[in-house]
């Protein structure tokens, strides 16, 4: 007698299984020597071979500029963006339908509509190929992000407190900090998570803005597999080194991931 | 640690003074701190979007090239981009084919979302882990998702491939073929992306009421149509705007086509997106890539006003 | 080659390369009493796209690190990022790179609109270059290609690369009694011979066709352009054209392998050396790697001329070469490294030691240690080779010198792809070409 519980947790699992194959099989690949990847045998001798010759040439350096970019534009982000998200959930502004859809809309836009001015300024300035520059043009879908998603979460916690804190004496950033801020915690960390992930996956920025100095680990892959020629336990290894810490990160944040996701979508 | 005390509260009520708060003075007061931790966001979104934009438009009213240097001030032909775009095939050919690709992503993605969500909803601890474990494919960065799809259809290394030859029905190569290489991106796309619509769907479905639900249990539902006269109506403005989210996702499409067919066979994948990167920084046609691209933000704003008001209709309705 | 096996060989190299890169420093330029390197301190970024000859520099490099005390960043990415990477990197007067290979098909386009400077006050100053460097050493045909209507030259030629075919298993040629075709029809007749014989697919060019499909449209009495450089209306849509792109599109379509439109040239030969597909017409330098230590197909390749179409034999060279920078901050130093690297003795240690075969320099080519290298599985290259280059000699590839190639290549790719893929029937889709070319040359401020 099987449950009606068991039966969805099955499906559940299997198509679980079935949704990650794709990313399960390059996993594989990774560990396949070159001889052996046209092999049709399900069976072979694991090798670290494709890790090891990836980790010469540009690619650890790309990985470093992915780490310092990706967290250099969320601390930006955050910096600039939770106070203004603050300021739009307690303060009855005029502008805050037309500020809102503004936001959403420079989410939305297209990066190329971003790419070619900030190109032809960037060459300009000097900054074609340069850290710093990557962390600005990332502002402009972390920025959004941030405010949108930290205005929710401050619609979440109670007016009340803080109104209690105003009649106290407390200043309206004191009480910001000492009340707003702690509850809404775990939507920052969310939020910082999201921000970092967004930095560290993007590709066309990075593709357009780079040469070799500033060059980050999703465009070393590309610049790589067209390199390698199709070797693809090499291309493969390339792939899940720079998945890596994305889907780590996702599993040690899960619970703030999910509800950050949600709470993002969600809400208008 | 709460600033709050009991006490001030006390006091206030019984000095029967008008609260600190009642004051026009805290008032403004109020007000211009706000406005002090608002404008340095505002003022740095003005300049990394407002600005850009602005250049954008402009450098599309001119022939911008960088092999005529005197091109970038010519605005002898103000219009002559978007003339040249009306009747530019490849441009329109990709307006069609992008029209296509977002049809196809929007609507398997919400029906996969639809889908896993139903399955999911049971509410059990096993299942939340499971959940968890399918947002995978939306946090890979969008180029590994892509290597990962060009594993699958390249058919030397493939294991669909070689499972379809195993079983006797031996497929081309999908992404070489015109017919199909379309539908390979929306395959992989959807593959990307459908834990977002799974999450807002999710979400949305743990915020029905227990009693409708319980109540039709009772008078005997079944469960298509429980779905159909009490979990439809209430998800599907989360089904709406959730569709029009992933649509304007859909017009950013660029890593996938990029890995797996460079805009080819021919011009069969060749989105809009795609073709303003070829003029812009293929043939460096920056005043015409730029005229490309303000169509392109036109079009977007008009559907994230379109959001918007769904979003004040969504809220209306609650 | 395992990657202690190459570092093994770097440090031989290095070993070899120091002695022998000090009989070659420059004059002038005598190491200083003391030891301090004429380049020390200084910074070169140097790249080109991954043609055999740029992979197999990457293991001298050190040599000239050692000798000068320069530091060099040296990249070789795949032919179309590099060419759309450095295009952008050139056209805003970047300075992130010293030493550049100038593109055959990006030549007009890169020399003519000044992003790379004259190398002629190099070459004149024997300060610079020393005499027996001897710059007319290399061939005039190569040379060329790089110069500017008033005779100035922009690059030194690393390769001429000559347009050739292959057959990676030759004896199933024999065994259905053909052998190399040398027309068109003998093409689609051996084609349709060895197809799938061992289950292998039978012709496989690489689908850069801007480059791979013009032999055969010249060979059907077609042409790009009318008339380069004077006349650069496109020619696409004649009758010789689209004869020539429905013949080439069926021989893709009815006898290559699965997915033949996405094959580069990486994937090409990785193919022909695993012996998975047979014929291809292609280019020198990739094509000799069938007799590779590492190739399966060493011991059953042939090799013949590009073959002749109804109206003539219109093999394409393409010449690449390193060029300078007009952004470069270190002229000086980036004209040291290009003269070292097509030194003789660099190019000569090149030959001997891997075999490489497709060089500019006379004398090398005249050097029996060249012609016993280009005999492979007993099959004569350098005739080939040279016959090839006679030929190329006659003009017929100036289409590639306008600086609205790109965009017309971009095109033909598109064209041949449609009507391989059966979208579009040949007319269709070389009369879009044309249009779409026409529109192209418009856009780039052309008046035809």
């Amino acid at each position: 007698m099987i449950s009606e519980r068991a039966v969805v947790h099955g499906a559940a699992v299997l198509l679980l299984a079935t949704v990650l194959f794709p990313a399960l099989w390059m996993l594989q690949l990774s560990f396949r020597a070159g001889g052996d990847i046209f092999d049709l045998s399900l069976t072979f001798t694991p090798t670290f071979d494709n890790y090891r010759a990836l980790w010469t040439g540009l690619f650890p350096g790309s990985f470093s500029n992915s780490i310092v970019v990706s967290l250099a534009a969320t601390a930006l982000s955050l910096l600039l963006g939770v106070p203004a998200a603050y300021a739009l959930s307690r303060c009855r502004f005029r502008a805050r339908r037309s500020i809102a859809l503004w936001i959403l809309a420079t989410r939305m836009a297209p990066p190329v509509a971003f790419t070619i001015p900030f190109f032809l300024a960037y060459r300009f300035l000097g900054l074609i190929d340069s850290l710093p520059g990557l962390v600005v043009i990332y502002l402009t879908f972390n920025l959004a992000l941030v405010v949108w998603m930290m205005r929710n979460f401050f619609d979440g916690v109670p007016r009340a407190l803080e109104e209690a804190a105003w009649i106290d004496g407390c200043g309206v950033w004191s009480g910001f900090r000492l009340i707003a801020l702690p509850l809404a915690a775990p939507g920052l960390g969310a939020t910082g998570v999201l921000c970092f992930i967004l930095s560290w996956n993007d590709f066309f920025y990075a593709l357009i803005l780079t040469r070799t100095r500033a060059m980050t680990a999703p465009v070393a892959i590309v610049n790589f597999m067209q390199y390698e020629g199709w070797e693809w336990g090499k291309i493969a290894a390339g792939g899940t080194l720079v998945m890596l810490p994305v889907v780590v990160f996702s599993i040690v944040v899960r619970r703030y991931l999910v509800r950050g996701l949600t709470a993002g979508g969600v809400k208008e | 640690m709460l600033a709050v005390q009991p006490s001030s509260i006390k006091r206030a009520a019984e000095n029967r003074r008008p609260a600190r708060t009642a004051l026009p003075n805290w008032r403004r007061e109020q007000r211009r701190a706000f406005t002090f931790g608002l404008l340095p966001a505002l003022l740095v979104l003005v300049a990394i979007t407002l600005g850009p934009t602005i250049y954008l438009i402009v450098t599309s009213l001119t022939p911008l090239d960088p092999v005529h240097p005197h091109s970038a001030a010519d605005f002898s032909d103000p219009i002559g981009n978007y003339r040249a775009l009306m009747a530019d095939r490849r441009f329109l050919n990709s307006l069609e084919v992008q029209l296509k690709l977002s049809a196809a992503t929007v609507v398997l993605q919400l029906a996969a979302g639809l889908g896993v969500a139903l399955l999911l909803n049971a509410g059990s601890r096993f299942l939340e882990a499971v959940r968890t474990a399918f947002i995978l494919p939306m946090v890979l960065p969008p180029i590994v998702v892509a290597v990962v799809w060009k594993v699958i259809f390249t058919p030397d290394v493939s294991p669909m491939h070689r499972a379809l030859t195993a079983i006797g029905l031996p497929v081309h190569s999908l992404i070489a073929n015109p017919d199909t290489a379309l539908g390979a991106i929306a395959v992989a796309d959807t593959w990307e992306w459908f834990p977002f619509t799974m999450l807002m769907v999710l979400a949305s479905l743990q915020m029905i009421p227990a009693e409708p639900i319980d109540a039709a249990r009772i008078d005997g539902a079944g469960r298509l149509a429980l779905f159909r006269y009490i979990l439809f109506p209430y998800i599907r403005p989360t089904l709406v705007v959730a569709g029009l989210f992933r649509l304007i996702d859909s017009i950013k499409a660029f890593p996938l086509i990029y890995v797996l067919t460079n805009g080819g066979p021919g011009t069969a994948t060749e989105v809009t997106n795609y073709y303003a990167f070829v003029e812009s920084f293929n043939f460096s046609y920056w005043g015409y890539g730029s005229a490309i691209a303000t169509l392109m933000v036109a079009g977007v704003l008009l559907l994230s006003w379109l959001i918007g008001r769904l979003g004040v209709e969504a809220e209306r309705d609650d | 080659m395992t990657l202690l096996e190459r570092r093994l060989r770097r440090r031989q190299l290095l070993r070899a390369g120091a002695a022998a890169a000090g009989a070659l420093l420059l004059p002038g330029r005598a190491p200083a009493q003391g030891g301090a390197k004429p380049l020390s301190g200084t910074t070169l970024n140097i790249a080109c796209w991954s043609s055999p000859y740029a992979k197999l520099l990457t293991d001298y490099v050190p040599q000239f690190e050692e000798a000068t005390g320069a530091k060099v960043n040296y990249e070789t990415p795949s032919f179309p990022i590099y060419n759309q990477r450095i295009d952008v990197e050139l056209s805003t007067g970047g300075s992130s790179y010293d030493v550049l290979n100038v593109t055959f098909i990006y030549i007009g386009r890169w020399i003519g609109a000044g992003w790379f400077v004259p190398l002629d006050p190099y070459l004149k100053d024997p300060q610079k270059t020393p005499a027996d460097w001897e710059p007319g050493d290399f061939l005039p045909g190569a040379t060329a290609a790089f110069k500017d209507p008033s005779g100035r030259l922009y690059a030194i030629p690393w390769t001429a690369d000559i347009y050739m075919a292959g057959a990676a298993r030759y004896d199933l040629f024999e065994k259905s009694g053909k052998t190399m075709p040398d027309t068109f029809d003998g093409v689609a007749d051996a084609m349709k011979a060895v197809h799938m014989k061992d289950g292998i697919p039978a012709f496989l060019p690489e689908n850069h066709y801007g480059w791979s499909f013009i032999p055969w449209l010249q060979g059907f009495g077609g042409n790009v352009f009318r008339d380069p450089p004077e006349d650069l209306t496109p020619v696409l849509d004649t009758p010789e054209a689209i004869a020539a792109a429905d013949f080439f599109a069926k021989l893709l379509r009815d006898y290559g392998p699965d997915g033949v439109i996405s094959y580069t040239y990486d994937q090409v030969v990785a193919t022909l050396k695993a012996g998975r597909a047979n014929y291809s017409p292609n280019g020198q330098i990739f094509l000799v790697q069938m007799g590779a230590k590492d190739s399966k197909v060493a011991g059953t390749c042939n090799f013949s001329m590009c073959p002749a179409g109804p109206k003539g034999r219109f093999p394409g060279v393409a010449t690449h070469g390193w060029g300078i920078p007009a952004g470069s901050k270190n002229k000086d130093a980036a004209w040291q490294f290009i003269t070292w690297a097509m030194s003789k003795p660099i190019i000569r240690q090149m030959v001997v030691e891997r075999g490489y075969s497709s060089i500019t320099r006379r004398s090398l080519i005249d050097s029996p240690e060249f012609k016993g290298k280009l005999t492979i599985n007993g099959h004569d290259i350098v005739k080939i080779y040279l016959d090839t280059i006679a030929l190329g000699a006659q003009g017929y590839m100036k289409y590639r010198t306008i600086y609205v190639y790109p965009q017309v290549d971009k095109q033909i790719d598109i064209a041949i792809q449609n009507i391989a893929s059966g979208q579009l029937s040949a007319t269709a889709a070389m009369t879009q070409a044309q249009q779409d070319s026409l529109a192209e040359l418009k856009r780039a401020g052309i008046k035809l």
